[in-house]
């Protein structure tokens, strides 16, 4: 991280970064970091519902291939799909970054639920947590390490899905403003961009994944 | 033994069976009759391989019989476990309330009774702790507590002294001893050291391994309180041992 800010101040300082627009730059990303939370917001509640709901139902075996299934389908292929019915809207952008967000969330809580040791199911039951109170008080609680894990690789993707939609959209957002300043080749502007980006995902990461990683490691300790 | 009524638990016939290896059928129980009265301690002796978890499991239900009939004569059972099997999510408090909230006690009354329990069992000022900053044996007094809180009249125990040390272990036996005299629920304990079995049991059952049978059931009649030092013990202890060789 010093290494990147250091570059960043030294580029800036040498007033490498002169002809940028910085409002335009800021702009873009902002756009995209919106795209991005709504799709993550989303995928995180579909993909947690569904997920919990298959781990619950005795037909998790019987559907872990089908999502595996799903999952193996390169989600950047089912982009013409997604134009043909949103159009090249914030609705397509963010539809099909929940598309390629929603699996390793879904697969992470369906492999912690699958892994659980088998006493402590044996003790939900025993004491009581069956029917949806084992989805609420057992599952949900025991999936929150999975849930994390997931959504740190689901974001990571999520990154890529909302710039490479944006790009191939070109209407809006940080994919749009890198398309338009990369045309002619590595310049000022894609650079800081880029150091941009950077910059932004390990802010969250410091801020918000960082924390909740300790907090679940703390909490969650054998 | 017909009377019904003092009967807390009568299995008759009980088979299970699983695929091995080679994906034959083989028994994992066979034909395992027994009868437990209420009130009872009942230990469950015998070499690893018995099925005797299995048997725990399929007396409460959790796995399914192939043949036989199980009449359970109890209202509440609750489990301890040997490896614990706490949530590590929730403080030891919580988890001794668990099954008071899944029975949709209001939180005060039910952390309450789950507080009186830990007390009860030896764990005081250590309620809002994680399983994970507690020791074997703490954890292990937070899984009879959660047991204790639904107010069970048939307690199931699962190899709960084998992980922890000597000290400890005694110390665990002496509170559970002194916990069924209170409560005087049926208690049935999978156990695999003698000594433990013969110094807390009335009865002790020995299964053999490969397939899982009962192979003899011991009354243990020595009076209580038992003084493990004593040389009637050793008497009882030495021809129990000489039964789970033999079948062994």
């Amino acid at each position: 991280m010093s290494v990147i800010l250091f570059a960043t101040g030294a580029l800036l300082a040498l007033g490498y970064f002169t002809g940028v627009d910085w409002h335009v730059l800021g702009e873009a990303l902002l756009r995209t970091t919106y795209r991005l939370v709504l799709a993550y917001a989303l995928a995180l509640f579909i993909g947690t519902f569904i997920a919990l709901v298959v781990g619950w139902s005795p037909f998790s075996d019987a559907l872990f291939p089908v999502f595996d299934i799903l999952q193996n389908i390169p989600s950047f292929a089912l982009i013409p799909i997604f134009i043909y019915f949103f159009g090249f809207t914030d609705e397509m952008i963010i539809l099909f970054a929940v598309s390629s967000i929603i699996w390793p969330i879904l697969f992470a809580i369906l492999t912690a639920i699958k892994s659980a040791h088998s006493d402590m199911n044996d003790a939900a039951t025993i004491f009581g947590a069956q029917g949806l109170r084992r989805m609420i008080y057992y599952l949900a609680p025991l999936s929150f390490p999975a849930i994390l894990t997931g959504s740190i690789v689901g974001v990571a993707i999520g990154w890529e899905s909302v710039i490479g939609a944006e790009i191939i959209a070109s209407t809006s957002g940080f994919g749009a403003f890198i398309k338009e300043a990369g045309a002619s080749g590595i310049n000022s502007a894609t650079i800081a961009g880029i150091l941009a980006v950077l910059i932004l995902v390990f802010v969250i990461n410091r801020l918000i994944w960082a924390p909740l990683l300790s907090e679940s490691a703390r909490r969650y300790a054998e | 033994m017909t009377d019904s009524t003092h009967i807390a638990l009568s299995l008759s016939g009980i088979s299970m069976r699983f695929k091995d290896e080679t994906d034959h059928s083989k028994f994992a129980l066979r034909d395992i009759s027994l009868s437990i009265s209420k009130g009872s301690f009942v230990s469950i002796a015998g070499p690893s391989g018995a099925g005797k978890s299995t048997l725990m499991r399929a007396i409460l239900g959790l796995i399914p019989i192939d043949r036989g009939d199980i009449v359970r004569n109890f209202e509440h059972a609750a489990m301890v476990f040997q490896n614990y099997a706490l949530f590590p999510w929730l403080t030891a408090l919580e988890n001794a309330a668990f099954g008071l909230h899944m029975e949709g006690v209001p939180r005060a009354k039910r952390n309450q009774i789950a507080l009186e329990k830990l007390h009860e069992v030896g764990l005081m000022g250590l309620e809002h702790h994680y399983p994970a900053a507690l020791s074997g044996g703490q954890r292990q007094r937070v899984g009879l507590a959660r047991a204790l809180a639904i107010n069970p009249d048939f307690l199931i125990l699962d190899e709960p002294f084998s992980n922890l040390d000597t000290i400890t272990a005694e110390n665990l036996k002496k509170d559970l001893l002194m916990i069924w005299e209170k409560y005087g629920m049926t208690i049935l304990m999978v156990n695999h050291l003698i000594p433990d079995a013969v110094e807390l049991s009335d009865t002790v059952i020995v299964m053999s391994a490969h397939p899982g049978q009962v192979k003899k059931v011991l009354p243990i009649a020595l009076p209580r309180p038992r003084d493990a030092r004593q040389g009637q013990f050793f008497k009882v202890v030495d021809e129990l041992t000489e039964v789970i060789r033999s079948v062994s």
